[in-house]
């Protein structure tokens, strides 16, 4: 009985200092800057938060955002996940009512990296599952601390993926526990956790195709069982009804075709089970399974033709909108070097935890090497879905190392005991030193993967981009606030209803930060409006301002590197506004327009003329050829393509420059607006007065 | 009857007029300083007030413009001492019946004898008199602004000769009023002196000069002080600044201004603020997150913080920001017993020449603060107290509020607050904390101690007497090999010593446990086989195994015997010896094979 005290003690502590590792290397942002969310998108999740603090639920779901997608709007409850917020808010909520007074932002901030806690403790349980308790421990230390994961969940990275990784690891650990137990008790539980997985994150079509997929290989392999029927029977019915209570999903589940081979192998497991009880009751066995392999082969076909092409949903996606998802650098392939910055040894070990599960296959093994087969599909189409493969990596290498470990330290340990007790006996010892240096390269390797893992993720994902540091030669530090700078005044300076026209990346955070009215942002659900916006910012001076005075437009925010060589500004992204623009208004912008004839994109003199008198270029450039930055280089040089720029006599006639901040990061002009009308040449009338006229009406009486 | 009321008609107006007015003052001689050289019109009167009438005088009165008593932010009047040493005035206001304006009655300490003379030093502070013109400029323009007030000295008494001198910011001049000839050198314009002015009289001075010092007003200012009996005093000011100068026109060129000096000159970039010298944490922030560009210099005496709004503030431009600081109790909190008091400045520095259209204060006491007074050394509107909840806090903590418009510089004094805290109640947040984990920990032993299911799982609790069993079973046959081990002992000691006795009672003691042991295992296999486990088979093997073994003893006790007696060689027992413990080797190690399975 002590023995499984001090065991089960043993896990508790290395549970929780895996989830304080974790929490704390997720904190470099915050400790070398700020408390705040320091990326792009998570603005909008942290501005839809605070609304539901202050509003309360309801408000949230019915919230119209006519900041967003002028003059459209945008109906917010009906198209978020509102897992996130809700969670957020719903802790800002029970800590409040206990007097903790926490600021909703400081909860926002910190929601990640404490999830991450209970990812690692999810994903210790499922592992143990699979495997045994020490796999298990293994496991969750992965976990905390791998950069894959990390990327997504640092501190003030408060993006969906940062709870939707538990949901996704506790949603398996439940399902396998109902498919080995059988037990409603579990499978309910892992219906509310694929509740909550639908409410957080898109990614929930991973968990509905993955979970039929396992059970038609269960089939396959004739290892249909009754615990099985229930488990997928309950998970199915009670799994759709709780997914189609979120609004952002609705009817989608028995709609689209991501969502029909779950549908598939429901019908197939109750034929396969209506076969199953007509076999105890029919002894003509050939017909029978004869009868099964058709049934069978037909459901198959009709799950691989339903799946096959929605399988990857954000592909699907990403077929539709091509220039704008391509235009995001996190939809692209992942290459190999990514695979091992983010994973380092555990990519190397994980097929050998594969291997270990399909030499000794059982249920739930089938399920994780499934889990991880489809995982390393999705990660190599898109790096951003390295996340879905970072869990099934970290429980595979556990096993691998598990295993290993208990083959080379655990033996040792059984023989020690008896070598304690019978002192008389002496047993022979000859392969320890083998043993010793397994255990050790081991060990060094996990060293090396927990070093690595903190210097990528303090290196790599710990800059916050919203603040943009640089150091002097002596390690002291310069901070460039150029946005907040730019986006405060906005805030402070600018009517409240002002509508700022900027490029889509920025549309969040001007709703958030400066609380003012965008015409497109990080949404992108509108093409047209976004090629609309693109289609501005490509014309010339005065074709943009009939399009930004139709669009009421007030303000124009962009940014520009060329002063402090900052390559993520607009000018560097222009060429995709250009094409976006094109493929709605192929008549009025050309791509081939703004290269030179020899194809090259250049800002200097050698540039195509329309892209030097275009509003972009205009906007970017007015004034700097004014502007020498240092001795060697002309006046005008951009060092961020590192060219003298080509347009250096730059008149605006319609805009103003409103605002640039320090470092002419960001870059705001104000449309004028138009003046009274242009006087007519006209000859003045003559006409012979004849009678003069005197008003014989009286004020209204309220002027006396 | 008529008579009598008449008189004492009479009578009464006399009082009246003469607790007014002081029948008989003269201003003797005025030398009034307007200094114009920053965004407010400080005004500074030296009056030399003399006593012509026939009575003593008690008091007298201060009066101000109807149109600049509106923005009149501060007044006070001193009575200047022989020895430099100035005796502040308090002020009541009054009103005048017939005048327009504002109204001050001034008691003095000592009341004024026939003939007799006074020095008195009356300094006011006007805000938002300054009105910039023209009201919008561009980034390249400079500021000018208009002051329009009064060339003479507005006072209820006649005057003898009094002097005005104008101090501006600049020798830029646009235009001023001429009366009487004055002399302008440099930033100063001198008017007068003019003598025999008739009381209440007033002449339109205007003056329009150039002004580029930072027209810098705080819109609103909420000061939170949060006080813990711990030791620490937590202040957070959230502030709303205004740039109330020009409007700025046009656009806004960083270029012009990075590249010219002189580029919106009005504009402010950054200014100090000082706090208490203790501060510490000293945090600079905005609702996105902390503003990176400013500065904090620790002094002797002060921590000075250099605050750059995120952007440079031109005409018209706003910003709003949050500083914050924590200060030692010891500092600023005295007790005796349980009375306590709170001193500490109702309104701190923010910058120079600081104008605040409206102040919050928000002083937040601990929980269970009694008998609350608050002394504040200047009138202050008191709204309705609040109660403000924070960390381990049940029934709230009492919040202070209290308002105030139109402050400057001179309103930087202190407050004090008394009251009543029992020490005891120092104790009810640890209790509460202590409290808390109690009953969580208290519920994690009584879910983990205590059986909740509602139905009984009988193959658990049959899994659970074969555990407790088979537990028994390992100890018990861990005991008997024990007993093997102690009988070689004994057969060695026997092997040296020859004592037959000796081995014939070890013996006898190891057939007796044996056989209990033996017993008792075979009482546990019988249980175990009630039970229905498979295990009972495995104890029966384990005792035939161990029957093996303790045969395997026996025989080699006997063997040493059979040495001892010279019945056997040495080297043929050696051999037999080797064999049998080779064959207890194997049997011991089965055993432990089993015991393991078990």
């Amino acid at each position: 009985a002590s023995v499984s005290g001090f065991l089960s003690l043993l896990s508790f502590t290395i549970l929780f200092l895996a989830w304080l590792a974790g929490f704390s290397s997720r904190l470099f942002a915050v400790i070398r800057f700020e408390s705040i969310i320091h990326e792009f998108d998570p603005w909008f999740n942290y501005r839809s938060t605070h609304h539901l603090s202050t509003n309360g639920f309801y408000e949230f779901l019915n919230w119209f955002d006519e900041r967003a997608w002028y003059p459209l709007g945008r109906i917010v409850g009906g198209t978020v996940y509102p897992g996130l917020m809700v969670t957020a808010g719903l802790i800002h909520y029970i800590l409040n009512l206990l007097h903790v007074t926490v600021h909703i932002r400081d909860v926002c901030v910190f929601l990640a990296p404490v999830f991450s806690g209970l990812t690692a403790v999810s994903t210790f349980l499922l592992t143990r599952e699979l495997w045994n308790q020490g796999a298990g421990l293994l496991a969750a230390c992965f976990i905390a601390i791998v950069p894959g994961y990390i990327s997504r969940s640092v501190a003030g990275s408060f993006d969906n993926e940062g709870i939707a990784i538990f949901a996704l690891q506790f949603t398996y650990y439940l399902w396998v526990k109902s498919v080995k137990t059988g037990s409603v008790f579990w499978t309910i539980g892992c219906c509310l956790s694929y509740f909550y997985m639908v409410s957080a994150w898109g990614g929930y079509v991973f968990i509905i195709n993955l979970i039929p997929l396992h059970v038609f290989v269960l089939l396959l392999m004739q290892r249909f069982s009754r615990r099985l029927y229930i488990a997928y029977s309950t998970f199915y019915i009670v799994g759709l009804v709780l997914s189609m209570q979120i609004p952002f999903v609705g009817f989608q589940p028995i709609r689209t075709s991501e969502h029909m081979a779950a549908a598939g192998v429901f019908a197939l497991l109750q034929a396969y089970a209506f076969l199953q009880y007509l076999k105890d009751r029919l002894t003509r066995q050939e017909f029978q399974t004869l009868f099964f392999l058709g049934v069978s082969l037909a459901a198959g076909v009709v799950f691989l033709t339903l799946t096959k092409p929605s399988l990857p949903p954000l592909l699907r996606y990403a077929k539709i909108h091509i220039p704008i998802i391509a235009s995001v650098s996190e939809h692209q392939p992942t290459t190999w070097v990514s695979f091992f910055f983010d994973l380092h040894i555990l990519v190397c070990t994980f097929p050998a935890g594969l291997w270990f599960c399909i030499k000794n296959i059982n249920d739930e093994r089938v399920f994780v090497a499934l889990y991880a087969i489809s995982a390393v599909y999705f990660a190599g189409v898109m790096v951003r879905l390295m996340l879905t493969l970072t869990p099934v990596v970290c429980m595979l290498s556990a096993i691998a190392f598990s295993s290993v470990f208990e083959h080379y330290l655990g033996d040792d340990m059984k023989r020690e005991n008896p070598i304690k007790q019978h002192p008389f006996y002496p047993v022979k010892n000859s392969s320890v030193y083998s043993k010793l240096i397994v255990t050790m390269l081991m060990l060094m390797l996990l060293m090396m993967f927990a070093v690595h893992c903190t210097w990528v993720t303090s290196n790599a994902y710990s800059s916050p981009s919203v603040v943009l540091a640089s150091y002097n030669h002596d390690g002291s530090r310069n901070i460039l606030d150029d946005f907040r700078e730019a986006y405060y005044w906005l805030r402070q300076n600018t009517d409240e209803h002002a509508r700022v026209m900027s490029w889509w990346d920025y549309g969040y955070q001007i709703a958030g930060m400066a609380n003012r009215t965008t015409l497109v942002d990080n949404n992108t659900w509108n093409n047209s409006h976004i090629a609309l916006v693109g289609k501005a910012m490509s014309s010339n001076e005065s074709a943009a301002y009939e399009i930004m005075k139709s669009l009421d437009v007030d303000y124009v925010l962009i940014i520009f590197g060329g002063v402090i060589g900052y390559s993520g500004d607009d000018i560097n992204k222009f060429l995709w506004m250009v094409r976006i623009a094109e493929g709605e208004h192929p008549k009025d912008i050309r791509e081939s327009d703004y290269f030179t004839p020899q194809g090259e994109f250049r800002v200097d003199k050698a540039g195509s003329p329309t892209l030097l008198n275009c509003l972009m270029y205009k906007m970017s450039y007015y004034r700097f050829g004014e502007m020498q930055l240092d001795f060697r280089t002309p006046p005008g040089f951009d060092r961020t393509r590192n060219a003298e720029i080509g347009n250096k006599d730059i008149r605006l006639k319609h805009l103003e420059e409103a605002f640039t901040s320090e470092h002419w990061l960001v870059r705001i002009y104000r449309v004028k607006k138009q003046e009274n009308r242009q006087a007519l040449d006209h000859k003045l009338r003559n006409i012979a007065a004849k009678q003069k006229y005197t008003s014989k009406k009286v004020l209204p009486s309220r002027f006396h | 009857m008529w008579r009598a009321g008449a008189v004492s008609l009479a009578l009464i107006a006399c009082f009246f007029r003469a607790s007014l007015c002081a029948e008989g003052l003269v201003n003797e001689d005025v030398k009034r300083t307007l200094d114009l050289s920053s965004h407010l019109a400080k005004i500074t009167a030296e009056i030399q007030l003399a006593n012509h009438g026939a009575s003593r005088v008690n008091g007298f009165t201060l009066a101000l413009e109807a149109e600049l008593a509106p923005h009149l932010a501060f007044i006070g009047a001193s009575v200047k001492g022989e020895e430099e040493e100035d005796e502040s005035l308090e002020l009541k206001e009054t009103t005048v019946h017939g005048q327009s304006g504002k109204f001050f009655e001034a008691q003095l300490p000592s009341s004024l004898a026939p003939g007799a003379k006074l020095r008195v030093k009356v300094e006011t502070v006007f805000s938002h008199v300054l009105k910039p013109f023209p009201t919008h400029i561009t980034q390249a323009e400079r500021q000018l602004v208009v002051f329009q007030g009064n060339h003479y000295l507005y006072s209820p008494y006649p005057t003898r000769s009094q002097t005005t001198r104008v101090r501006l910011a600049s020798k830029t001049v646009e235009s001023y009023t001429k009366l009487g000839n004055p002399t302008k050198s440099d930033e100063t314009v001198e008017y007068g002196p003019f003598k025999d002015v008739p009381p209440f009289s007033q002449d339109a001075m205007k003056i329009h000069y150039e002004n580029n010092t930072p027209f810098l007003s705080i819109s609103s200012i909420t000061r939170t002080v949060e006080v813990s009996h711990w030791g620490n005093i937590a202040v957070e000011e959230t502030i709303d600044l205004r740039h109330t100068g020009a409007y700025l026109k046009g656009p806004f060129s960083r270029y012009d201004y990075q590249r010219q000096s002189d580029s919106g000159i009005s504009s402010v970039k950054s200014f100090k603020t000082i706090l208490p010298a203790s501060a510490q944490d000293v945090y600079y922030r905005d609702e996105i997150g902390n503003i990176s560009t400013s500065h904090l210099q620790v002094l002797d005496d002060s921590v000075e913080v250099e605050i750059r709004p995120r952007f440079p503030l031109f005409g018209g431009w706003k910003t709003h920001y949050i500083v914050g600081y924590n200060l030692p109790s010891y500092e600023y909190l005295y007790n005796l017993g349980d009375q306590y008091a709170l001193k500490l400045r109702l309104v701190d520095h923010v910058y120079d020449d600081q104008v605040i259209d409206q102040l919050t204060v928000k002083l937040i006491l601990p929980e269970g603060a009694r008998n609350i007074h608050m002394d504040t050394p200047y009138p202050i509107t008191r709204s309705q107290d609040e109660l403000h909840y924070t960390y381990l806090d049940t029934f709230g903590r009492p919040v202070l509020v209290a308002t105030k418009n139109n402050l400057v510089e001179q309103h930087i004094q202190d407050v004090v607050v008394h009251y009543t805290f029992n020490k005891i109640l120092m104790l009810q947040e640890p209790l509460l904390v202590v409290g808390a984990f109690y009953i969580l920990f208290f519920t994690v032993i009584i879910y983990v101690r205590l059986d909740f299911s509602i139905t009984k799982d009988p193959a658990a609790e049959v899994r659970m007497k074969v555990a407790s069993i088979t537990e028994q079973v390992l100890t018990l046959v861990n005991k008997r090999l024990g007993l093997y081990r102690h009988m070689d002992e004994v057969v060695n000691r026997y092997k040296q010593t020859r004592d037959t006795g000796a081995l014939n009672s070890g013996r006898k003691t190891l057939e007796a446990e044996h056989r209990t042991l033996s017993n008792d295992i075979s009482a546990l296999q019988a249980r175990l086989k009630s039970e229905g486990s498979d295990l009972a088979e495995k104890v029966g093997e384990i005792q035939k195994l161990d029957n093996q073994l303790k045969d395997l003893v026996c025989r080699s006790c006997q063997e040493a015997e059979r040495l001892v007696a010279g019945k056997v060689k040495k080297d043929t027992y050696i051999d037999s010896d080797k064999t049998l413990s080779g064959k207890r080797q194997e049997l011991v190690s089965r055993i432990d094979s089993l015991l393991d399975a078990l």
